[in-house]
Order: C-alpha cells, then sequence, then structure tokens
C-alpha cells in the first residue's frame, strides 16, 4: 500500500472540510468589511449632526456673543435668520444636511465669503503638508526602526540601544509646535537659510514638513523597532534560523512583514494624530492652509465656517482610518476573524 | 434518586447565521451524588463550554440544567462550583489565599464570621496545604498549591457538584499523580459529586466512576469505567482507547486502515451530515462497504437503547478484525 | 517571589536604568517648581523694569525681559503651576469621565455594551487635539473652556483602555470563579476587576498629563487657552515667537520648561511601567570566561565515540539573569546511533529544551553554551560556522518545534515556506523548489498537498501545520531529526498520527531522532532509549523497556506519578513532594536529594557520578533502586 492511494482515499473527506474552512474565511473578510463599512457610515453621519449640533450647544445666544453687546438686536436678527435658528430644530437639521449635499455650506460671518470657497482655497495646501510629512515620515522610520531592532537585539550595543532611545524620547516628546520654534529660531533667524513663514516657493514646505515629521518618525521608528524585536523573538524566527537562512533573509523575508501590521495600525493612528497637529504647525509658519482658518474661526465665533471645518478634519481622520483598516484586512486576514 | 447534577438536551450555540456552532448539541448527562463521572474529548468537542453551561457562563439555547433536582438559580450561592485549567489565573493575583476562601465561605453564608478563619485553617488541611501559607499572595505559590486552593475555595461554598476542568493538565508530571491523590481523597472523605473533564483518557479512567465521551458537541459513549475499557461500543471510545498514554506500547500496535489513518477532526462549523464521526471511522462508510446510512442518518436518537447509550449505528466490537468473542448483534445491556 | 521582597528588589533594579534615574529627578525638579514656584519668583514674575524693555538675555535676566520688562525665567518657573495644574486637571477629568463610562460599558448587558464599545470606537479615531478644538467651541476661549474640552477630548481614550483592561480581567477565571460562587456584580467589579486595573491606568494617566501638558501648551499658543493677564508656558511662548527675531530667548524659555515637563511626565510614566512590570531588569554581561565548572564531571565516558551521528561532551548553558548567573544545562552527556532514536524526558525547567536548542545552535545572546566536544556527522558545531557548516546543517539536521502554529511564518504560504529550503542551500530556482515541497508535503502523507501548499499556515489544522514542519526537514537529507514536544499542542488523536509521521520519516531516510517531552508514554512509544533530565543534568540513561525498573529514584517517581491505561485502580499514584529547584540557587549534592525519599547526607554533600550498570544504561545516583524492589 502506497502512501499516494492512502491520500486519495482521505481527500474527499478532507476537500469538503477544508472548503468549507475557505468559504468561511471568504464570508468572514466580506462581512468584516460591509460592517467596516457600516461604521465608516454611521461615524460620518455622527460628525455631520456633532457639526450640526454644535452652535446649539454653546450656551446663551450664539449669535449675540459672536456679535458683541455692542451689536444691535437688528443686526443680531438678520444673522440669526441667516443661520435660520428661529425654525423649528428638526427643519433647520434637514435644511443643514440638504445644504452639505448640495454644495451649500453658508456663508462665512467674517469674511462674507461662501464657507465652500475659502474651503477650496486653504484645504489643497493642508493636503500637501500632510501627505509630504506622512512620505517624509515613513521614509525615515522604517530604516531607523529595522535597523536599531537588528543591531539591538538579544541585548547587543547597549549603549547604541541606550542613545538611540533617549534621543527617539526627548525628540519625539517634543510637541510638533515647538519643534517648529525651534526650527524657525535655528535655520530662518539665525541661518538665514530658509523662509520664516508663508508658501513662498518650494523652500518654505522645509521647515513646516520637518516640524511635523521630526518627532513622529523617531516615535514611529521606536514602534517599528519595538515590533520587529518582538517578531525576531517569535517561534518561527526560529524556524527560519533553524533552516540555516541567511540574516538577511530571516530578517527582511520573515520578521519584517509580520512587523508591518502593527506599524501600520499605529501609522494610521500617527496619521491622523498628524492632521491634528497641522493646525498648529500652520499657525507657527503661517502656512495658508485650514489651521489658522479654524482657529480664527473659533476665535472669532465664526459658525458656518467652523462647521465645515469641523466636518473636512473629520471627514479626513475617518477616511484614514477607514483606508488603514481595509489595507490591514487585505494584508492580515486574521485581523478580520479577531475582529468579527 | 435524583442526579447531583443533571444535563437534559442541553445545547449550547455560539454566534449568529452562517458562524453559528453548536459548541453543545443536544447532550444529555447524569452526575449522581457521590460519584465522580468523568468527561472526556478532544479539544473543540464541546466538553469545556459544558462545563461553562453549568455554572451559568454559557448560555442555553436549549434543555436544562438542575442540581440535586432545582433549576440553577440566577443569583446568591451556586450549587455548582468549578475548577479551572489554569492555575495562573484561577487565583486573583492581588487576594491572599485566606482573602479568596473567605470570600467563598461568605457566600456560602453557613459559616458566621468569626469561625471563618477557622474553617479557611480546615480547608487547607483538607487540600493537604500547610495553614500557614493563607497569608501567601497566588504568586508565592507553586502551581500545584495553587490548584489546591482552588479546590479549597470550590469546597468552601458547599456546593451540590464539583467541576473540574482539565485541572491537571497545566500542572508538571511530578505535581498531577499528587493531585489526582488529593481529588480521590477527598472523595473518600466527603461524599464527593465530581464532573471531572479531561483530554486524557488515562486520568478520567483513574479517577472516575462513570466515564462519558464526547465528539463534536455530542455524547458519543457513556458507561461504567470498567464496562467502557474493556467493552467499548463506539469506534471513537476505541480510537481513543487506542491512544491513550500506555507505556511501552509501540506506534504499531494502534495503527487504523488506510483510509482514515490520517484523517482530521472535523470542522465544528460544517460538522459532517449523519454521524459526526463517520469521515474519520475505522468502521465507518470510508473503510466498510455498505455502511453509507453513517453518513446519511444521526445515530443519536435511538442511543438510549443501545450498549453504553452509544451513539453509533454499528455499535460493538471492531469489524474484519480479530475479536476476543463473536460479533454479538444485539449485546445485552451491561455484560 | 515574595511580595515585598520582590518590588524592593524591583525599586534598587530600577534604580540601575539611567532612564528611571532620569525620570526621578525631572519628576522632582518639575513638581518642585510647580509647588514652589509661585511663592519664590512670584514677586520678581510681577516686577516691571521699564529701563529694560524687551532685552534680550543677558546675566540679571538668563533668558531675558518681556515687553513689560519682567524677568521671563522667574516668569516661566512662576508659569509652572498654572500649567501642571490646568494639565493635571484635564487629565483628571478625563479619567474619572472614561473610567465610568468604560465601567459601565464592561459592566452593562450585551446589547449595552456594545453600543458603548462602538460609540468609544468611533470616538477614540478621532485625535485629542481635534477633539480638543471642537469642545473649545463648545465651552468657549478661555482656561476654563479649555480645561473641559481636553478633559473631554481625552476620556474617549481611558474609556478604551479601562474597557479593554476590564475585559481581559473579567475574562480571567477567578473572575469566573467569583461568578459561580455567586458574588454580586458590583462587589465583582469592587474586589476584582478594579484593584487590577489601578496600575495601568496609573501609568497611562502619567504619561496621558504629559500630553495633556503639551495640548494645553498648544492651546494656549493658539489663544484658545489661559488669557492675560494670566500666563502659562504657551501663552507665554506665543508672545514670545511674536518678538523671536529680537530676543529668541523670549520664546526658548518656555520653549524648553514644556520640553523638560513633558520629557518628566512621559519618564514618570515609563519608570511606573517599567516597576509595576518588572521590566526594568537590567542584563549583566557573561564574563567571556567563566571558570570551569566547580562540580566534578558526571559523566566518566569521554572516550571518542566514532560512528555516531551526534555526540556531546560537557554541554553547558549559561544565562545571565537578575539573580546572578544560571546554568540550566550542567554537563550533558550525549550519543546518538545513525538511526538510533533517543528521547529526553524531563519537567518544565529540566533543561531539556535548551540542551536541543544548544545543541543545534539555536540559541543566542546572552545564552552562552559551552561544549567540550559538539560533533554533528562529522562536524564540529563549536564556534563560528561558515557558509558550508550553514548549508549541511540547513539539509541535514532537521527541527521540529512545539506549538506548529507559531512555529510557520503566519504570512508565508506553507510551500514557500519549505521550497526556500531548497533555494537556500541547494540552488533550486523556485520552479523547482515548488514542486519539491508539494512532493515532500505528500511524502508526510498531507492531503491535497498541491492546494495545501499554496495555503497560509491559520487556513491549515494543527496536524498539518506539523506535517509541514516535518516535511521542510525532509526538503534536504536528514541526519537527525530534533523534536521538541513535537505532540504536545495537538489532540490525542492527531498526536498519534504525527507521530506516525515521524517514525515512518525516520524509517524512509535512516534518520537518528532526538525527541524532547514530557510524556513518557510519547517517548516509550518512539524511542529505542530515554535520557532523563533534572536540573540541568542527565540523571538516568536507559532503555525504554527498562522504564517501569528504573534504577535512580527520580525516573521511578515520574513513571507512577501519571495513570496509564494499566495503572490499577485502587492504587495511589506516586507523588514528588515540594518541586524542582530554583536553577539561581542549586543544591551543592545530588539536585534532587531535598525531595528523594532514599537520600542521606551523602546525598546532600557530593553530586552522584554517572554509573554505568552491568547490562545498559547509566544512573546519576549515590543510592539506586535496586531491582529486587
Amino acid at each position: 500500500m502506497t502512501a499516494t492511494t492512502d491520500t486519495h482515499a482521505a481527500a474527499p473527506h478532507l476537500g469538503t472540510g477544508a472548503r468549507a474552512r475557505n468559504t468561511w474565511a471568504t464570508r468572514t473578510w466580506t462581512r468584516y468589511v460591509v460592517r467596516r463599512l457600516g461604521v465608516f457610515a454611521l461615524s460620518l453621519w455622527m460628525l455631520v449632526t456633532f457639526a450640526f449640533a454644535m452652535i446649539h450647544l454653546i450656551p446663551g445666544d450664539p449669535v449675540r456673543a459672536a456679535l458683541g453687546v455692542n451689536a444691535s438686536p437688528e443686526l443680531v436678527a438678520a444673522r440669526r435668520a441667516e443661520l435660520h435658528l428661529d425654525e423649528p430644530l428638526l427643519s433647520q437639521y434637514v435644511r443643514y444636511l440638504g445644504g452639505l449635499v448640495s454644495g451649500d455650506w453658508g456663508v462665512s460671518l467674517q469674511s462674507r465669503l461662501p464657507v465652500t470657497q475659502v474651503i477650496a482655497e486653504r484645504l489643497p495646501n493642508t493636503l500637501l503638508l500632510a501627505g509630504l510629512t506622512f512620505v517624509v515620515t515613513l521614509l525615515i522610520a522604517l530604516p531607523i526602526g529595522t535597523g536599531m531592532a537588528v543591531l539591538t537585539q538579544h541585548g547587543r550595543h547597549r549603549l547604541l540601544e541606550l542613545g538611540y532611545t533617549g534621543i527617539a524620547m526627548v525628540v519625539s516628546a517634543v510637541p510638533e509646535f515647538l519643534m517648529g520654534v525651534v526650527l524657525v529660531y535655528v535655520f530662518a533667524v539665525r541661518m538665514e537659510v530658509l523662509p520664516i513663514a508663508g508658501n513662498a516657493g518650494p523652500g518654505s514646505v522645509i521647515l513646516p514638513v520637518a516640524a511635523l515629521s521630526l518627532g513622529s518618525a523617531l516615535a514611529l521608528s521606536r514602534i517599528v523597532r519595538v515590533e520587529l524585536l518582538s517578531v525576531l523573538g517569535r517561534d518561527f524566527v526560529r524556524t527560519a534560523r533553524a533552516k540555516r537562512l541567511r540574516p538577511r533573509r530571516v530578517y527582511l523575508r520573515h520578521a519584517l512583514p509580520n512587523a508591518l501590521t502593527a506599524t501600520i495600525t499605529l501609522g494610521g493612528l500617527l496619521l491622523s494624530g498628524l492632521i491634528a497637529s497641522t493646525v498648529i504647525v500652520e499657525s507657527i509658519f503661517a502656512w495658508p492652509g485650514l489651521g489658522p482658518t479654524m482657529v480664527s474661526s473659533i476665535i472669532t465665533k465664526d459658525y458656518p465656517l467652523m462647521q465645515a471645518i469641523v466636518l473636512i478634519y473629520g471627514a479626513m481622520v475617518l477616511s484614514i482610518n477607514l483606508v488603514v483598516d481595509m489595507v490591514l484586512s487585505v494584508l492580515d486576514p486574521r485581523s478580520t476573524i479577531r475582529e468579527a | 434518586m435524583t442526579a447531583a447534577l443533571d444535563f437534559r438536551d442541553v445545547t449550547v450555540t455560539y454566534g449568529t447565521g452562517a458562524q453559528a456552532v453548536r459548541a453543545v448539541d443536544g447532550v444529555s448527562l447524569q452526575v449522581p451524588a457521590g460519584s465522580v463521572v468523568g468527561l472526556v474529548g478532544e479539544s473543540g468537542s464541546g466538553k469545556s463550554t459544558l462545563a461553562r453551561a453549568a455554572i451559568g457562563m454559557a448560555p442555553l439555547t436549549g434543555g436544562s440544567i438542575t442540581a440535586s433536582g432545582r433549576p440553577l438559580p440566577r443569583r446568591g450561592r451556586r450549587p455548582v462550583q468549578m475548577v479551572f485549567q489554569d492555575p495562573v489565573a484561577a487565583l486573583d493575583p492581588r487576594m491572599s489565599v485566606r482573602a479568596s476562601l473567605t470570600e467563598a465561605l461568605g457566600v456560602a453564608g453557613a459559616v458566621p464570621r468569626r469561625e471563618r478563619e477557622a474553617e479557611v485553617m480546615r480547608l487547607l488541611e483538607l487540600v493537604h496545604l500547610d495553614p500557614g501559607l493563607a497569608g501567601r499572595m497566588p504568586a508565592a505559590l507553586s502551581g500545584g498549591q495553587r490548584q489546591r486552593v482552588s479546590v479549597a475555595r470550590a469546597i468552601a461554598a458547599r456546593p451540590e457538584v464539583i467541576i473540574a476542568d482539565e485541572i491537571t493538565s497545566a500542572l508538571d508530571v511530578s505535581v498531577q499523580g499528587a493531585m489526582l491523590n488529593l481529588i480521590r481523597d477527598l472523595r473518600a472523605e466527603m461524599d464527593l459529586s465530581m464532573l471531572f473533564i479531561s483530554h486524557n483518557l488515562a486520568v478520567v479512567c483513574y479517577v472516575c466512576d462513570v466515564v462519558a465521551v464526547m465528539y463534536l458537541g455530542k455524547i458519543v459513549e457513556v458507561g461504567p469505567t470498567a464496562q467502557l475499557v474493556a467493552d467499548p461500543q463506539h469506534p471513537y471510545t476505541r480510537l481513543l482507547l487506542s491512544t491513550a498514554p500506555r507505556v511501552g506500547a509501540s506506534l504499531a500496535d494502534s495503527s487504523l486502515p488506510p483510509q482514515v489513518q490520517d484523517t482530521e477532526p472535523a470542522d465544528p462549523h460544517a460538522p459532517p451530515t449523519g454521524c459526526r464521526f463517520h469521515p474519520r471511522c475505522p468502521q465507518g462508510p470510508a473503510v466498510v462497504a455498505g455502511r453509507e446510512i453513517c453518513a446519511q442518518q444521526d445515530p443519536a436518537p435511538g442511543a438510549r437503547d443501545r450498549p453504553h447509550q452509544a451513539a453509533c449505528w454499528f455499535p460493538g466490537g471492531p469489524v474484519d478484525l480479530p475479536s476476543p468473542r463473536p460479533r454479538d448483534p444485539q449485546p445485552a445491556e451491561a455484560t | 517571589m515574595p511580595g515585598s521582597g520582590g518590588a524592593g528588589r524591583r525599586v534598587s533594579d530600577t534604580l540601575r536604568n539611567p532612564l528611571a534615574v532620569a525620570a526621578l529627578l525631572a519628576g522632582t525638579l518639575v513638581l518642585g517648581t510647580a509647588l514652589l514656584g509661585p511663592v519664590i519668583w512670584g514677586e520678581a514674575a510681577e516686577t516691571n523694569d521699564f529701563t529694560s524693555l524687551d532685552q534680550p538675555a543677558s546675566a540679571a535676566h538668563p533668558f531675558g525681559t518681556d515687553k513689560l520688562g519682567r524677568d521671563i525665567l522667574a516668569r516661566v518657573l512662576v508659569a509652572a503651576r498654572l500649567s501642571i495644574g490646568l494639565a493635571v486637571a484635564a487629565t483628571a477629568i478625563g479619567m474619572v469621565l472614561g473610567v465610568l463610562v468604560g465601567a459601565v460599558a464592561s459592566m452593562s448587558g450585551r446589547r449595552l455594551r456594545r453600543f458603548l464599545a462602538m460609540m468609544i470606537g468611533i470616538a477614540v479615531a478621532f485625535p485629542g487635539l481635534l477633539l480638543a478644538l471642537f469642545f473649545a467651541v463648545i465651552f468657549g476661549v478661555g482656561p476654563r473652556g479649555a480645561v473641559l474640552a481636553l478633559g473631554f477630548a481625552m476620556a474617549p481614550g481611558f474609556a478604551r483602555l479601562t474597557q479593554t483592561l476590564a475585559a481581559s480581567v473579567t475574562s480571567q477565571d477567578y473572575v469566573s470563579a467569583a461568578r459561580a460562587l455567586g458574588v454580586s456584580r458590583v462587589r465583582i467589579l469592587v474586589r476584582h476587576v478594579l484593584p487590577n486595573l489601578a496600575e495601568p491606568l496609573i501609568v497611562n494617566g502619567t504619561v496621558a498629563a504629559g500630553s495633556a501638558l503639551l495640548a494645553f501648551a498648544g492651546l494656549s499658543y493658539l489663544g484658545l487657552g489661559v488669557q492675560p493677564p494670566a500666563y502659562d508656558w504657551g501663552r507665554m511662548l506665543s508672545e514670545g515667537l511674536n518678538s523671536i527675531y529680537t530676543n529668541p530667548s523670549a520664546a526658548l524659555g518656555p520653549a524648553l520648561a514644556i520640553v523638560v515637563s513633558g520629557l518628566a511626565f512621559n519618564f514618570a510614566g515609563e519608570f511606573a511601567a517599567q516597576t509595576v512590570g518588572g521590566r526594568a531588569r537590567v542584563h549583566r554581561k557573561v564574563p567571556a570566561h567563566v571558570p570551569a565548572d566547580a562540580g566534578p564531571r558526571l559523566s566518566t565516558s569521554s572516550d571518542d565515540a566514532p560512528g555516531t551521528v551526534l555526540s556531546v561532551r560537557d554541554l553547558t548553558v549559561r544565562i545571565p539573569t537578575a539573580d546572578g548567573l544560571i546554568r540550566p544545562v550542567r554537563g550533558v552527556d550525549l550519543d546518538l546511533a545513525p538511526g538510533e532514536a533517543v528521547g529526553v524526558l524531563g519537567e518544565s525547567g529540566s533543561g531539556k529544551s535548551l540542551t536541543a536548542l544548544a545543541i543545534s545552535r539555536l540559541t543566542h545572546d546572552p545564552v552562552r553554551v559551552d561544549a567540550q566536544r559538539l560533533t554533528f556527522d562529522g562536524m564540529d558545531l563549536r564556534g563560528r560556522l561558515g557558509a558550508t557548516e550553514r548549508t549541511r546543517l540547513g539539509t541535514s539536521l532537521s527541527m521540529v518545534f512545539q506549538d506548529p502554529m507559531s512555529s510557520l511564518n503566519p504570512t508565508m504560504r506553507a510551500g514557500d515556506q519549505l521550497a526556500e529550503v531548497a533555494t537556500e542551500h541547494q540552488g533550486s530556482s523556485w520552479r523547482d523548489a515548488r514542486a519539491r515541497a508539494v512532493e515532500r508535503l505528500r511524502a508526510v502523507r498531507m492531503s491535497a498537498a498541491e492546494r495545501r501548499s499554496r495555503q497560509l499556515p491559520h487556513e491549515l489544522s494543527g496536524g498539518m501545520r506539523q506535517r509541514v514542519m516535518i516535511a521542510m526537514g525532509l526538503m534536504g537529507d536528514p541526519r537527525l531529526i530534533i523534536a521538541d514536544e513535537p505532540t504536545t499542542a495537538l489532540d490525542v488523536t492527531v498526536q498519534q498520527q504525527v507521530l506516525e509521521v515521524i517514525q515512518s520519516t525516520r524509517e524512509r531516510t535512516g534518520a537518528a531522532l532526538l525527541l524532547i517531552s514530557h510524556d513518557i508514554s510519547v517517548v516509550s512509544s518512539i524511542c529505542d532509549r530515554v535520557l532523563v533530565m533534572y536540573a540541568g543534568r542527565v540523571v538516568e540513561d536507559l532503555p525504554v523497556a527498562d522504564l517501569e525498573r528504573a534504577r535512580h529514584p527520580y525516573t521511578r517517581a515520574l513513571v507512577e506519578a501519571v495513570p496509564t491505561m494499566q495503572t490499577p485502580r485502587d492504587e495511589r499514584l506516586s507523588s514528588i513532594p515540594g518541586r524542582p529547584p530554583d536553577p539561581a540557587a542549586l543544591p551543592t549534592g545530588c539536585p534532587f536529594a531535598p525531595r528523594c525519599p532514599r537520600a542521606d547526607t551523602t546525598c546532600t554533600i557530593e553530586p552522584p557520578l554517572v554509573r554505568y550498570a552491568a547490562g545498559s544504561g547509566a544512573v546519576a545516583c549515590h543510592h539506586p533502586v535496586e531491582e529486587t524492589s
């Protein structure tokens, strides 16, 4: 009796079991995607509702607060009418939703410009800054994190490890806006090699991007290192070493791909954190993005503009999270099973 | 006589829709007062789910569980106590041995506050632990000692029945024997009723009066230990017996027909039709011609009338193999 | 580890860690300034010196003066109280809110729990600063609004943390046990859940306070936080930045203060986490030349063993730990004839797995392996392995590990994990290597080998995964299979299958087998000979058939401690009192003496030598059990 006939005899039963397992996995993935999209839609709806509710949650009369005590009652009444604040809440909500869909996002109380126009002018600059920062962060973090993990595994090169973690901890503890101040001082005030503020040519993007990416890049590199170190301690790396593969193959083919899941998860969190940090960094560098607009709209109580910017930022963050989760579910199908 | 613990047609389902898994599927099992019943099965057979159902940790989707004839209460003192597999997770790392036992005594309510300290000492001695350990935190105890504290905690609640779920699996070999001795001592001393769950048939047979065998959510055979070992009715029981720990037995003693030699345990999400064991059965349709019924009809409904309540269309000795006695088409109950 | 002593040592260990010292220093400095700053420098900070407005740094004013001529250093020191106080207040609000919501979520029924979990999940997705800006709109501009905004923004994070931690605590058996006892929900929360949450919550709270400080500085900088004439570091920073050309130190002073206090909080959090988790242990370096083992060699058989596939003499493994240098393997001798199957039997901590790893050169720093001889297939494995040795090992030494799930790369197809052996060592193309992998999977009787080879490990069952591991060793021409608990993670019926596959593999290839196991029945079903290990030493070497007539009291007890199908039901199992010795504090004599019923004073003083019996086998015991018993 040969082994081959054995297998054939047993195959039909096994085949059905395994196929069942596979279709079950596919179904789990589809369920996961559908559920994830559902959560996205729900979050978006909640975001819109919160943006709408914001103005109603402010204690007292929001319009009076915005225009000051000296504004004439007529002006206040006119603005209230403009914002439809005198209508029943439900019809205001319906009107708000309708406006969002049809592109009528209201008019800024301060500049009297349509909100959509302000956003169209400002948003591309913010996206440019965030995108560049993300790319630079990854380009710095991945090689440093991988290199440091390989050099310092099993407690080797303890001095290097200490120096690296020390520097990385200090630099990533410096908030982005302070990093901005330091960079402005060194490169714009002392060395005068780069423009201090505004958006005048390609040189002016360097300092804001550096301010945003330095800290997060080092923080991410620490995460990459820790993840890689923990992967290097796992059993399958021992198996790879038992196969006597070259170290390069053990690190790059076996360890690194398995460290990516956590890196992407945390990288996504970092990216949405970056979105928030751009607000302050843009203010420091007078970068013509959405950030300074948001701050001034809060201070001047420019409600329509404020609502729109909150929506935009929120939608950006939600989309980043959605993309990260989708990428993860493709790269690591087990994560969807764990979730479900 | 009412059983200390009585499972009737118990069904536990996890998940919903396409993902639903019937972890326990129509199980009936009695633990008579004063006896130790063993439940043996592989991982995924549903034995631990059944135990969790008895302490209210897994909601029933069908059937009922009673302790000494009464349904399980939803609050207050519970008649079923459990000892868990993992000695590390079984005790709160922030509570001393004394605190853990006192908590159990407090809930039991039968011991007045000022007698509790004496009762803690008595319990520790009962499980062969030095009463001086009462002040220790779990981290300062060995695995065997922690398991003993867990047993003492279960006894402190004065249950009708104790469920022991793989209590020796996580212990070192040299400590396992002592743990099993303890269970036997307790049984002799205090007329303990116990459901003893393990994947190790040898351990179960050593401790228990009655053994139940579980496969993929169903009980396939129940019988008094000696009878079950001497005259197993279900082919799965025979498979377990042939693979059970045995010193000096070589692999060749237990080889199976090649058709089922390398079969895998079935996927609980898609259990096989008919008898769930049929794809792996050495006496099933994969090996013996003309046994299509195994793949088509569930043998469970008529199990009560077969010896050892075997859920098998062809119970009794194996076919085509030298048998110690001629095959009896209808063997008498409990030979 | 006894409670107080352990904690005490953890603290002292932590103090040897430079990070921890930095944390303590920075923390004391920052807290001290916050408490005493306004008392000491309050007056100086308000004194206007109209003769020196907006001056750069000087000896009198180390950070210069502001536009009203006030000393910036003094103002930075005074602002510490407000800056840190507001951050701590916001953190407190966030923590209280978050823990409340998280606790309610974890204690409530299924539906409410899932709903709250989803809400928390959505809220957590938004970065804190963005949430804070959102809440700043509602609560208005100013310190009170900013504190509330930040606190609300931090709450979802704490709620998520509480919920996750509580879920992991409530899934513990001790909570199930408490429920089974009938302990009420509230009591479970108070007695079991919350005490086990306190430590991680405090650690996270410290770190969160640090980021709150930074966020608050950010809000004040934007003009949304502290309003004039009050001042905190953020506002001073924004004022300083306006005059950065004339007086850069006006911005650098508050900037420095923010960084230092942010770091202090981070360090303190890290310090707390390490002390709590006991991770602060320092590794001590192993001295390159350790003096030779003080005890006498156990074995007398140092003769050369020709015709062996594996020959090991005096194998010793040393590991530096916080308790000092331990030696989990102490002078193991071992010879394997070609095709021989030898089992290594021992409990956890006996050193059996480390012996296997040390033989196969798979240990790594800081573990040190020494041996008088370590020869595999005529190759000296001591010292550095060159490319030739690597290839020979890769093709002729096959390893099978305990947990087949974790031992396979989860992101690589099963077939590729086999094929890479051939591409790496035999120069095959991927195409050929893959075909060979499928063929090897068939050899271990894997059904549907072609399709299985394209699947990821998690799509295979436990038994199939272990077959993949065995097939991996078959890619070359194995001379020796080292299997470390290959069936422990498997069900009994599957265990049988895997043992059969190992057996038939041996028969086909003529490879020798070194099987590491704690399970006597597994060892005895497949091996010819057994080595019994205890506390890092081989205490007995005997043929499998003689296991029940073992002469070492430990082997005896081990065989009798576990019931088998042959064990009479009315017989008590033997039990071994006590537990294996702590590797950091080994007894001088026989390591088993404290637990041995046959031990006398000789045993506690003198380590026993291995004695070879008349027939076969050897035992290291002063008073071996004689056959008469």
